[in-house]
C-alpha cells in the first residue's frame, strides 16, 4: 500500500527533516511511526499525502507513483492533520457535507454517508450546531469523519490524539481499531505516545532525527531490548559515580545491558526478579546506594532509550510509581 | 459539470459563513450608504465647481459604488489568509475539487456582495434624489462595472494574501495603498482640482477608469471612449492577478 525508498526531505533553510528513510506498509496494516517532536514524522506524512514535495527518494502510495500521479493518490487517501481543520462557522453536518461535495459526492449517497459518519463519531445530537461550539475532542472526531467521507482505502493520521483528554483519546482509538479490523482500512499513524503505538499498531517504525532507528511489531521490538528492565536512580554521587555504577552493573550475572538515562540507570535482564538482589548487593559493596528502584516489562520507550540514549519524553526515573514507563 | 458543482460547493460555504456573521455583513452593507450620506452632506458645496455639474451627491454616487468593490476585494484577501493559516485551503486542495473552482467560488461570493452593496447604494442615491440618466439598464451596467473592478481588486488582495499569509498585510496594503488610491482618482472629487502630479496618478488609476464609466452612466450617457479602456485595463488586471493566485496554489500543495 505504501512503499518508501530512501526518502530525503531537506527544507529550504537546509534543515534535513527526513534523512533517507525506507519502509513498506502492507494492505490492511495498522502501521505506526513513533518518535519525539521534531523527529520527521509530520514531514514524512506531508510528503506521502502530496502536501510537500520530496527532495529525493522513491515513493508510491496506494499503488500510484508520487511524482506521476499525485491526484490519483489524493483520491485514494484520507488525511487527518495534526491540527484540527474545520470550518467553525459551519455546523458539523455542513462540514461533512462540504467535504463530501468537494470529494465529488452527490445526493442521497452523500446524505447517507454523512449520517453514517455522524453516528460513528457520536455527533448526531449536535450535528446541526456550529462546529465552533464543539469541544476539542468533538472537533477531532468531526475532522476524522471528514477524512473518511469519500471511503478512502488508506488513512493517514498525524498525531491524532495529541492534546486530547483521556476520554476523547480512547474514543478515537476505538474508531480507528474498528476501521482497521472491521472495514479493512489501511492506517498509517504517527504518534509520540508509546501507549498509543503499543495499543494500535501492528507494525512500527521508530524514527528519530529524520532516521528510522528500529522496525518491527511492538512485541518484537520490546523483545529486542533484552528482557525486563530495572530502573534505578542513585541517591548520592554525580556523573563519575554513575559511570562506575554502570561498570559494576554490567558485570552482574544475568544482566544483558545497562544504559544511562536522565540522571538514572536502566538495567536490562532476562529475568529482572532474579537479578535485582544481585544488582543492589553489587552496588552496596561499592558504597553506592540506589535511591529508587523500579522493575518493569520493557516498553517502547525502552527501545527508544536503547537506540538513542534518550527517552521519548523527559520521563523522570525518580517517579514514585511502579507503573511501567508508559506515557 | 464538475467545475460548476465545485463552484457551487465553495460559493455555498462562503455565503453561509457571511450570513452567519451579521456584524461583517451589516458593516459591509452599511459602509457605502454611510459614506454616501455623510460625504454628500459634508461636501455638498462642492457643487459649485466645474466638473461636478449639478449636485455633489450625483457626482459622488458612482465613486461610492466603486468603493464597494474595494471593500469586497479586501474581504477576499482576509478569507484566503484565514484558510491558508487554518489549513483549510490545504484540506480543500487534498480533495478532488477543481482548483480553479476554489477561487471561482470565492470570487463569486465577493461579486455577490458587491452587487448587493452597489445596488443598495444606487437605490439610496435615487431615494435621495439622484437621477440616473441611463435608467435601469444603466444601473445594471454600473453594478456590472463595480463587479468587474471587484474581480481585479480581489485578485490583487488574494495574491497579496497568498504571498504574505498575514491579514495585517492585507489591511496595511488596503489602508496605505488602495484607500488613498480611491481619493487620488476621479471617484470622490474631480481630478481637475488636483495638483498636476496627482492628476497624472488619477489619470492612470484603474479606479478612475471604473469611476468614469459609472459617472457617465449616472450623469451623462455611455460612451465607448470610457467603457472600452475601462473594461480592457480592469479586465487585464483581473486576469493577471487571478491567474497569479491560482499559480500560487501550487506552492501550498505539490
Amino acid at each position: 500500500m505504501i512503499s518508501v525508498e530512501d526518502l530525503v526531505e531537506v527544507y529550504s533553510d537546509g534543515t534535513k527533516a527526513v534523512d533517507g528513510i525506507s519502509f513498506r506498509v502492507k494492505e490492511g496494516e495498522f502501521f505506526g511511526f513513533l518518535g519525539p517532536n521534531g523527529a520527521g514524522k509530520s514531514t514524512t506524512i506531508k510528503v506521502l499525502t502530496t502536501l510537500l514535495r520530496k527532495t529525493s527518494g522513491r515513493v508510491s502510495v496506494a499503488g500510484f507513483d508520487l511524482d506521476k500521479s499525485p491526484s490519483e493518490i489524493r483520491k485514494a487517501i484520507g488525511v487527518l492533520s495534526q491540527e484540527t481543520i474545520l470550518d467553525v462557522d459551519l455546523t458539523g453536518r455542513e462540514n461533512l457535507r462540504l467535504q463530501g461535495r468537494l470529494q465529488q459526492m452527490h445526493g442521497r449517497a452523500l446524505d447517507e454517508k454523512v449520517n453514517d459518519l455522524l453516528k460513528m463519531v457520536q455527533l448526531e445530537d449536535v450535528a446541526d450546531k456550529s462546529a465552533g461550539r464543539y469541544s476539542g475532542g468533538m472537533r477531532k472526531r468531526l475532522d476524522l469523519a471528514s477524512a473518511l467521507v469519500h471511503n478512502p482505502r488508506l488513512l493517514f493520521l498525524d498525531e491524532p490524539t495529541t492534546g486530547l483528554d483521556t476520554q476523547s483519546r480512547a474514543a478515537i482509538w476505538e474508531y480507528l481499531e474498528s476501521l482497521n479490523k472491521e472495514d479493512g482500512l489501511t492506517i498509517f499513524l504517527t504518534t509520540q505516545y508509546l501507549e498509543e503505538a503499543d495499543r494500535l499498531c501492528r507494525q512500527l517504525s521508530i524514527i528519530d532525527k529524520g532516521k528510522i532507528i528500529a522496525n518491527g511489531t511492538p512485541t518484537e521490538l520490546k523483545e529486542a531490548v533484552g528482557g525486563e528492565t530495572i530502573s534505578l536512580s542513585l541517591s548520592n554521587g554525580g556523573a563519575a559515580v554513575r559511570s562506575k555504577a554502570v561498570e559494576i552493573l554490567k558485570s552482574v550475572a544475568g544482566v544483558t545491558n545497562v544504559v544511562e538515562s536522565d540522571g538514572g540507570i536502566v538495567v536490562y535482564a532476562k529475568n529482572a526478579g532474579e537479578v535485582i538482589v544481585d544488582v543492589v548487593t553489587a552496588l552496596d559493596r561499592s558504597g553506592i546506594r540506589p535511591g529508587y528502584l523500579n522493575m518493569a516489562t520493557p516498553t517502547l520507550d525502552d527501545i527508544f532509550l536503547k537506540e538513542t540514549g534518550r527517552r521519548i519524553r523527559g520521563e523522570e526515573l525518580g517517579r514514585k510509581t511502579t507503573e511501567p514507563f508508559i506515557m | 459539470m464538475s467545475f460548476l458543482y465545485d463552484v457551487r460547493s465553495v460559493y455555498g460555504r462562503h455565503l453561509t459563513k457571511l450570513v452567519r456573521n451579521p456584524t461583517l455583513l451589516g458593516t459591509n452593507l452599511l459602509t457605502p450608504i454611510l459614506f454616501l450620506v455623510l460625504f454628500s452632506q459634508l461636501l455638498q458645496k462642492l457643487n459649485i465647481f466645474p466638473g461636478v455639474s449639478g449636485s455633489y451627491l450625483a457626482y459622488l454616487t458612482p465613486g461610492i459604488v466603486v468603493m464597494c468593490s474595494f471593500i469586497g476585494g479586501s474581504l477576499s484577501g482576509v478569507s484566503i489568509v484565514n484558510d491558508l493559516n487554518s489549513g483549510f485551503l490545504s484540506k480543500m486542495l487534498l480533495t478532488q475539487v477543481n482548483r480553479a473552482a476554489i477561487l471561482a467560488g470565492r470570487l463569486l461570493t465577493d461579486v455577490t456582495v458587491v452587487v448587493v452593496q452597489s445596488a443598495i447604494t444606487l437605490a439610496v442615491a435615487v431615494l435621495m434624489g439622484v437621477d440616473i440618466v441611463t435608467g435601469v439598464p444603466g444601473a445594471v451596467l454600473i453594478v456590472a462595472t463595480a463587479a468587474l473592478l471587484d474581480l481585479a481588486l480581489c485578485g490583487l488582495f488574494l495574491y497579496v494574501g497568498m504571498k504574505s499569509r498575514k491579514t495585517e498585510t492585507i489591511s496595511a496594503i488596503g489602508n496605505a495603498v488602495f484607500f488613498p488610491l480611491i481619493f487620488v482618482s476621479s471617484a470622490m472629487f474631480p481630478s481637475s482640482f488636483f495638483p498636476s502630479w496627482a492628476q497624472t496618478i488619477s489619470k492612470y488609476n484603474p479606479i478612475s477608469y471604473a469611476a468614469n464609466v459609472t459617472r457617465d452612466l449616472v450623469q451623462g450617457g455611455l460612451t465607448w471612449n470610457t467603457l472600452a479602456p475601462a473594461v480592457a485595463v480592469i479586465g487585464l488586471i483581473a486576469i493577471v492577478t487571478i491567474s497569479a493566485t491560482l499559480f500560487e496554489f501550487r506552492r501550498v500543495i505539490s
